[in-house]
């Protein structure tokens, strides 16, 4: 899974038949699906449906749920990184995560997005520096804040956090990004900014975003996949799922008949 | 909010279908002005023109509030794409009607050179195309509008027989060029009229089944 194995056309991660329990909350109903790789999909549906945990699964972030528990496969580079045997530290290294709330760290911006690097035993100022500056210029940060690199996370606005949350996000190169309803907590311009850069992104990245904000979804992503209920409902290109949906379902969620 | 939303495009919808009868309306009133030589009936669809018109851009400018206010998906959004476009094919008609009516009037001076037959024959099935759109699309089923290809070519097929009928009375009286010449252009508003009924046919489908069709609308010149 190293990112010398990255080619051109990559496999799609496939998941199969993933059911995920907590306790006796059956969360996730035997979805399957095939992620494309290098191209942004969006998980949307009603609250509660189960999107946000699936997309936990991909990084085994529901590992630290305490009574949750999944089976099922997700193949990717031929592993099936939900197999217990898979270490779930070095997968996240290769998966990166945005959240709902942008998360920086109480330290310079510098250093948040060195922080990953660091841990990772890169030490030399000079390649730290490279790094810092191609993360900021990718997630469309470095003109705003590249004059000020020793100032506070915590003094950027919301839309800035978050995008820098995405620069260190890229720190580490993953492969996988994860974004959990990323503008959720963010104006008009911010979710712009970063509807903007989930669009450059995909040509590096292999992006999955949960979102609620529907016109998003339609517009940033590739492929979206429809979530009731624990159950995947449709799945499909983007632009077949929002206009002409398969499923009843599908389109009463879409026409806002329920949910 | 969507309660309000469904309520709306409702309206829009009946907006609609209301344009499009009087568009059957001024086309059905036109030909009969035409063959009665009626001229009361005849400013009758003229003055219906500033009508038609501003329902068109009514109906305009409700479509792009709800797209923009509500940003509908799926059907919904179907539905108002279909209407936008049916606006424009319904004005078109609308427009058809006032140009015979304005032929209506030209033609008033003196009798047909012959009982009008086959131009109201025309008109009646140009205005059930119309009328079948309108109906496909209320009740957004694709059955009404499913034979419409066969039903343009009858009309297309017309206009022809019209066409040689007006040209055999002109090669043999030349004082009948005028009146010939204006028969031949009705029929050709008239053929005009089923092909935008088609168009409209095709994006009803659209709008019901999601898929693109192309109905095959063949023009005999």
């Amino acid at each position: 899974m190293s990112s010398s194995k990255k080619t051109q056309n990559p496999e799609p991660i496939k998941i199969k038949k993933v059911d995920v329990f907590y306790g006796s909350n059956h969360a996730i109903i035997d979805v399957s699906m095939d992620i494309k790789q290098k191209s942004v999909t969006a998980f949307i549906g009603p609250s509660g449906c189960g999107k946000s945990t699936l997309l936990r699964c991909f990084n085994r972030m529901n590992d630290e749920i305490i009574g949750c528990r999944t089976e099922g496969e997700i193949i990717w580079n031929n592993i099936n990184i939900l197999d217990k045997k898979v270490d779930p530290v070095p997968l996240r290294r290769r998966v990166g995560m945005v959240f709902q709330k942008p998360n920086p760290f109480p330290k310079s911006i510098y250093d948040n997005i060195a922080y990953g690097p660091r841990i990772q035993g890169v030490n030399d100022r000079k390649t730290l520096d490279s790094i810092v500056r191609k993360c900021l210029k990718d997630a469309a940060l470095f003109e705003e804040v590249g004059d000020r690199l020793d100032e506070s996370a915590m003094d950027l606005s919301g839309g800035q956090q978050q995008r820098l949350c995405i620069a260190r996000a890229l720190a580490i190169e993953p492969e996988i990004i994860l974004m959990d309803e990323p503008c959720s907590a963010l104006d008009p311009i911010a979710t712009a900014k970063i509807e903007d850069l989930i669009d450059k992104l995909k040509k590096k990245y292999t992006v999955i975003i949960v979102t609620h904000n529907m016109q998003q979804a339609a517009r940033v992503s590739d492929y979206t996949g429809f979530f009731y209920l624990g159950k995947l409902i449709e799945f499909g290109e983007t632009k077949q799922i929002f206009e002409k949906p398969v499923e009843k379902l599908t389109e009463n969620y879409m026409t806002g008949r329920f949910g | 909010m969507v309660e309000r939303f469904h309520e709306e495009l409702k309206a829009l919808k009946k907006d609609v279908i209301d344009m499009g009868y009087l568009s059957i309306a001024m086309l059905k009133k036109s030909v009969e002005a035409l063959r009665k030589q009626d001229l009361d009936l005849a400013k009758w669809v003229d003055s219906q023109k500033t009508l038609i018109a501003s329902k068109d851009s009514n109906i305009e400018a409700k479509a792009f509030q709800l797209l923009t206010l509500h940003q509908p998906m799926a059907k919904d959004l179907r539905l108002i794409a279909c209407s936008l476009k049916m606006i424009t094919y319904i004005a078109r008609v609308g427009r058809y009607g006032k140009d015979i009516a304005k032929i209506a009037v030209e033609l008033s001076d003196k009798p047909h050179i012959k009982k009008l037959v086959s131009i109201p024959h025309m008109a009646d099935i140009v205005c059930s195309l119309i009328s079948d759109a309108l109906l496909a699309f209320e009740k957004e089923t694709i059955e009404p509008i499913k034979e419409f290809s066969e039903r343009d070519d009858d009309v297309d097929q017309l206009r022809y027989s019209i066409f040689r009928e007006c040209l055999t009375y002109m090669m043999e009286d030349q004082k009948v060029i005028k009146q010939c010449a204006q028969y031949m252009m009705v029929s050709r508003y008239l053929e005009r009229c089923a092909d935008h009924a088609c168009k409209m046919a095709e994006k009803i489908h659209y709008m019901v089944t999601g898929d693109h069709i192309e109905i095959d609308i063949k023009s005999i010149t």
